[in-house]
């Protein structure tokens, strides 16, 4: 629908509809919308925008955060489930909420600190070897039930042992699965929290990691975990 | 005023008849413009009415009572004719039933989308440069006000208004598009 040419501009029309205007200015305002087709099709749109917006919850964002580790400049986001994405791959905070965009497209990315200061917190005694298990919820739902299940099962290893891709493959009963399960590995969301870097091969040797085997290795060297060989 | 309508916070039936007779004549031919249908716009002024007994404005020195009302009655008018709009569109699962509020301020706004329709207003709102998409975001969808949103995008309270004004015209261009589309198909 198009706005008819108007001395009122745009911005104030959407002034009122957004009530950032005061009492006088908002009812000559009012006054003009009852007389001007134009700003009152103008205004009718953005009330329909607002009410739309209005009818978004918080929880319907991913909400981002970066901080200083070890491994670096750390990106953690999290949805209304929980923790869903954990990265130090991207030393630019833009390259990270982009890569937010493609994996949610409907969820905007907003940065909030205090909803994840929590896994802050945890992910910093971690590194200062003060935490062996982390207590976050986790979102694994842009997962399949196969990878789901893989990861579910990571987490029960404790901190301080590694079991083998085979073992995890038995545990979630299909034996004959342990490649499969290193796929799977590959698309854990939430590295170190999901710890799939207790997962080596059956020789004892360190076999693959997403974030660079180097990193595996210096992680299981923070929990005192021998490794035998490097691949 | 009664002890009970005191209680509540209620205006006097007496102030609410002197309002009545004052403003009402004017504010029914604003509504009649605004919506170009009598019917409809008595309905509004019923319900702005309805708002001055429950959630009176200030009538103390200083305030404006009769820019009270407009507000509340555009705004009311607004709701109605976007409701329509809807109405007419593909969107036609909006939910009528449902509000996001009564009409106890003047800022209040009742429709409410269904999941496809706010979906949309996601997608396109995460599509928005950054500022823009946290600053929109943040007031609307999370309710925080101005100076609040300044703090988090370590910004004025000025630009952080400029910021949700200026993303909230271009979900304007976007999505309007975007539902006029669905009403043609």
């Amino acid at each position: 629908m198009t706005s008819e040419p108007c001395r009122v501009a745009e911005e104030q029309v959407l002034a009122f509809v957004t009530g950032d205007m005061d009492p006088t200015a908002s009812l000559a305002l009012a006054e003009h919308l009852g007389e001007c087709r134009g700003c009152r099709e103008q205004a009718t749109e953005y009330t329909s925008l607002l009410g739309g917006l209005k009818s978004c919850s918080a929880e319907e964002a991913v909400h981002w955060h970066r901080f200083e580790t070890p491994f670096g400049m750390m990106n953690v986001a999290t949805t209304g489930t929980g923790l869903s994405r954990l990265s130090w791959r991207q030393a630019d905070p833009e390259e990270f909420v982009h890569h937010l965009g493609s994996l949610y497209p409907d969820r905007p990315a907003i940065h909030d600190a205090g909803r994840l200061a929590k896994a802050e917190h945890q992910l910093h005694e971690y590194f200062a070897g003060e935490r062996a298990r982390f207590e976050l919820p986790v979102d694994l739902t842009r997962l399949s039930s196969f990878e789901r299940e893989v990861l579910e099962c990571v987490r029960t290893i404790p901190f301080g042992e590694v079991i083998p891709y085979s073992e995890v493959a038995r545990r979630i009963g299909s034996p004959k699965a342990a490649r499969a399960v290193g796929n799977a590995l590959n698309h854990n969301p939430v590295a170190i929290v999901v710890p799939c870097h207790r997962v080596v091969r059956a020789d004892g040797s360190l076999g693959g990691y997403g974030g660079g085997v180097d990193y595996k290795r210096r992680l299981l060297s923070l929990e005192g975990t021998p490794v035998l060989f490097s691949n | 005023m009664s002890k009970t309508s005191s209680a509540l916070g209620y205006a006097a039936p007496d102030r609410v008849e002197k309002w009545v007779g004052r403003y009402g004549p004017e504010l029914r031919r604003h509504l009649g413009r605004m919506t170009n249908d009598a019917d409809d716009a008595e309905d509004i002024l019923q319900q702005v009415w309805i708002s001055a007994v429950e959630k009176p404005p200030d009538d103390g020195p200083g305030s404006n009572v009769r820019a009270w009302l407009y507000r509340v009655a555009t705004n009311a008018a607004l709701d109605s004719l976007a409701r329509k709009r809807f109405r007419r569109c593909a969107l036609q699962s909006v939910d009528f039933g449902a509000t996001t509020g009564d009409l106890e301020s003047p800022d209040a706004h009742f429709l409410r989308l269904d999941e496809k329709a706010r979906t949309r207003v996601r997608e396109e709102c995460a599509k928005l440069p950054t500022k823009q998409r946290e600053a929109v975001w943040l007031r609307w969808a999370e309710g925080l006000d101005y100076p609040t949103i300044a703090k988090r995008l370590d910004s004025s309270t000025e630009s952080a208004r400029a910021n949700v004004h200026h993303g909230m015209r271009k979900l304007r261009e976007t999505l309007l598009d975007i539902w006029e589309e669905e009403v043609e198909r």
